[in-house]
């Protein structure tokens, strides 16, 4: 990983954010986030996907509320995805099926609300440079993930997912499994990863796979039936 | 998803519930699964009397009359007659007892009336000279056959009919003129044949009359000793739920009450809010709820949010349902390290089928440990139970895999 891995892929050009969400004192405090960090500019808001992208057709990341207007916008998501926006989901609904559903539309982070600054400025990040982060909410849907098809992960990457849901500190999981913090996240983001490979294709999880590859976080084989789309979709530096 | 603390039915609501969720709920006497059984017993003993009855019947008829009939067939009447009649009531016979074993007997007054018919025709077609021999085959055979039709019912039937046949022997005898002798002989036979059929077909209803009483008394008595097992587990677990609150509580209100604890003392406020919370937890173990592990984690975690300590209770999927011993063990180091707490407190469940993991993580600071087991690893049968203290933040996990 380089040592800003963002300007890779934005240029020199600070990484361009859309906010959609319908409570507008939600949008204001996102973007008095976003605002604390130079690397990031919000390029529009708004309620309605479609109205904000035409406002920022060249917004590099999508912070999409999944509740608009009283119902899961999952669909939406799934058409942005399709297309290859980079959406961040976030939600007040963390109920784990909720959070899988999102990524298995095509979502490329999920962000809890309660969540916080430091995390919704390191997962939009993250985001822009097709690159996963793994909140510790979801690190939680992801362990108890009860479907039957579910990614199969090894034990470590479950124990480091579950104990990052524990703790919300990768330190003290580093600790913990006798590993480096370096470790613990290439473990988290690896089971990450494998869930590109759940529900339908996306362009979004293939440039997430491209990435991962491309950072040697897994190997071609590891992912199988990806690996073709992954070489056609990656994106461009 | 935040920790919804006050949501939860509030056990404190229902206190001194029974333990409905250990206790087996005792049989009820007249279920239809408590006189099922009498019945079968019952079934099981009849079927033995029925396959003797037809046994006896076809034997008698094979082995005896049988012979009988071929080595006197000569001087009959009417041989043919005598010998059809033989093998109509031979055919007849064994369908009615295959039927009677199967459970669905051929239609009893039907089936009689054509063993009467067949009765005066042999009486009428075996002349004078065999009327008192064994070649009047009738005479052993029928009432056997009797038997078999009405088989089940009540035992006048049967009489009425063995009288019929009765009658119809007394008709034959006095057909061939009145003789002292004769009329000696026939009081005999009619005696003969009334005996055996009439003592079989009544001791076989008593028997399974009284089958079915002793099975019906055996099962009260089986639902009698489970109610009293069921009755004794419940007041020890109450009694074993009133020593661990007393063990909880006791020695810190006693120490309140004869003045040798001051409730200004930190120490002291700490064992009080440790007690409350594991009498919250316990109280909650009584509760009939669907996830009682979850139930009695929230239980202890409003404890500890009254205390004015922010708690985030995060559960992911659904815990199997525990023994409450493995509940306990999950659940109780956590409130040790609840009680504990300052800051802020994070409270997790992960459940899978085969594994529960229960975490709490607190901010470290200085301090005592909590009153739990001492840092590290320990394995209390199945369930695993981690402590540590990193500078930042305090960790604690009881992990339960199946």
């Amino acid at each position: 990983m380089g040592a800003d891995p963002v300007a890779a892929v934005t240029g020199d050009r600070p990484v361009g954010v859309a906010i959609v969400d319908d409570h507008p004192v939600v949008v204001e405090g996102v973007r008095a986030w976003l605002a604390t960090e130079p690397r990031l500019t919000v390029l529009a808001t708004g309620d309605d996907p479609d109205a904000v992208l035409r406002a920022a057709p060249g917004a590099d990341v999508i912070l999409l509320d999944l509740r608009l207007h009283g119902r899961m916008a999952l669909d939406k998501l799934a058409e942005l995805s399709a297309a290859g926006r980079r959406v961040v989901v976030y939600s007040e609904h963390t109920d784990p099926q909720t959070m899988l559903a999102a990524l298995d539309a095509g979502a490329v982070a999920f962000l809890a609300k309660h969540e916080g600054r430091e995390h919704c400025v390191e997962t939009v990040l993250a985001a822009a440079s097709d690159r996963p982060f793994v909140p510790p909410a979801l690190a939680g849907a992801m362990v108890g993930d009860p479907r039957p098809d579910r990614p199969m992960l090894s034990d470590k990457e479950r124990e480091a997912l579950l104990l990052w849901f524990q703790s919300m500190s990768k330190a003290s999981v580093a600790r913990r499994m006798q590993i480096s913090e370096h470790t613990v996240k290439q473990y988290v983001d690896r089971a990450r990863i494998k869930y590109t490979r759940a529900g339908r294709p996306a362009a979004t999880k293939a440039a997430l796979l491209a990435r991962a590859i491309e950072d040697g976080l897994v190997r071609p084989e590891e992912i199988g039936i990806y690996r073709s789309q992954a070489t056609h979709d990656r994106p461009t530096p | 998803m935040s920790a919804d603390l006050n949501a939860p039915a509030h056990p404190t609501d229902a206190p001194e519930t029974p333990n409905r969720t250990s206790v087996p709920t005792p049989r009820e006497p007249d279920s239809p699964a408590a006189l099922a059984a009498p019945a079968a017993v019952a079934h099981a003993s009849d079927r033995g009397a029925r396959i003797a009855a037809v046994a006896i019947a076809l034997a008698w008829h094979v082995a005896i009359a049988l012979p009988a009939v071929l080595s006197a067939r000569a001087e009959f009447a009417a041989p043919t007659v005598v010998l059809g009649a033989w093998i109509l009531v031979a055919v007849t016979g064994a369908v009615a007892g295959v039927r009677l074993l199967r459970g669905s007997p051929l239609p009893p007054w039907p089936l009689a009336g054509l063993l009467l018919v067949v009765d005066a025709a042999v009486f009428a077609a075996a002349g004078e000279r065999q009327l008192f021999t064994a070649a009047n085959w009738v005479w052993g055979t029928l009432g056997w056959f009797f038997v078999l039709a009405v088989w089940g019912r009540r035992v006048v039937g049967l009489i009425a009919l063995l009288s019929t046949h009765a009658l119809i022997a007394l008709v034959a005898v006095l057909g061939h003129g009145p003789d002292p002798a004769d009329v000696a002989r026939y009081v005999m036979y009619v005696y003969g044949t009334f005996s055996l059929p009439v003592a079989v077909f009544v001791g076989s209803t008593v028997i399974v009359g009284l089958a079915r009483e002793r099975a019906a008394v055996s099962a009260a008595g089986h639902a009698i000793a489970a109610e009293r097992d069921a009755a004794e587990r419940g007041l020890r677990e109450r009694r074993d739920r009133l020593a661990l609150v007393s063990s909880a509580a006791g020695r810190v209100l006693g120490d309140l009450a004869a003045g040798q604890a001051d409730p200004d003392d930190p120490e002291v406020q700490r064992l009080c809010m440790l007690a409350a919370a594991r009498l919250r937890r316990l109280i909650a173990e009584s509760d009939d709820v669907p996830d009682p592990l979850l139930h009695e984690l929230r239980a202890a975690a409003d404890v500890a949010e009254r205390n004015g300590l922010p708690i985030d209770l995060v559960t992911i999927g659904t815990p199997p349902p525990l023994p409450v011993e493995v509940r306990r063990r999950l659940a109780d180091p956590l409130t040790s390290t609840l009680a504990d707490a300052r800051g802020w407190a994070r409270l997790t469940v992960v459940s899978g089928p085969d594994e529960v993991v229960v975490s709490l993580v607190t901010p470290d600071r200085e301090g005592p440990e909590s009153t739990g087991p001492p840092p590290g690893e320990h394995d209390d049968g199945p369930v695993q139970y981690l402590y540590e203290r990193d500078g930042n933040i305090r960790w604690a996990q009881t992990r339960w895999r199946r």
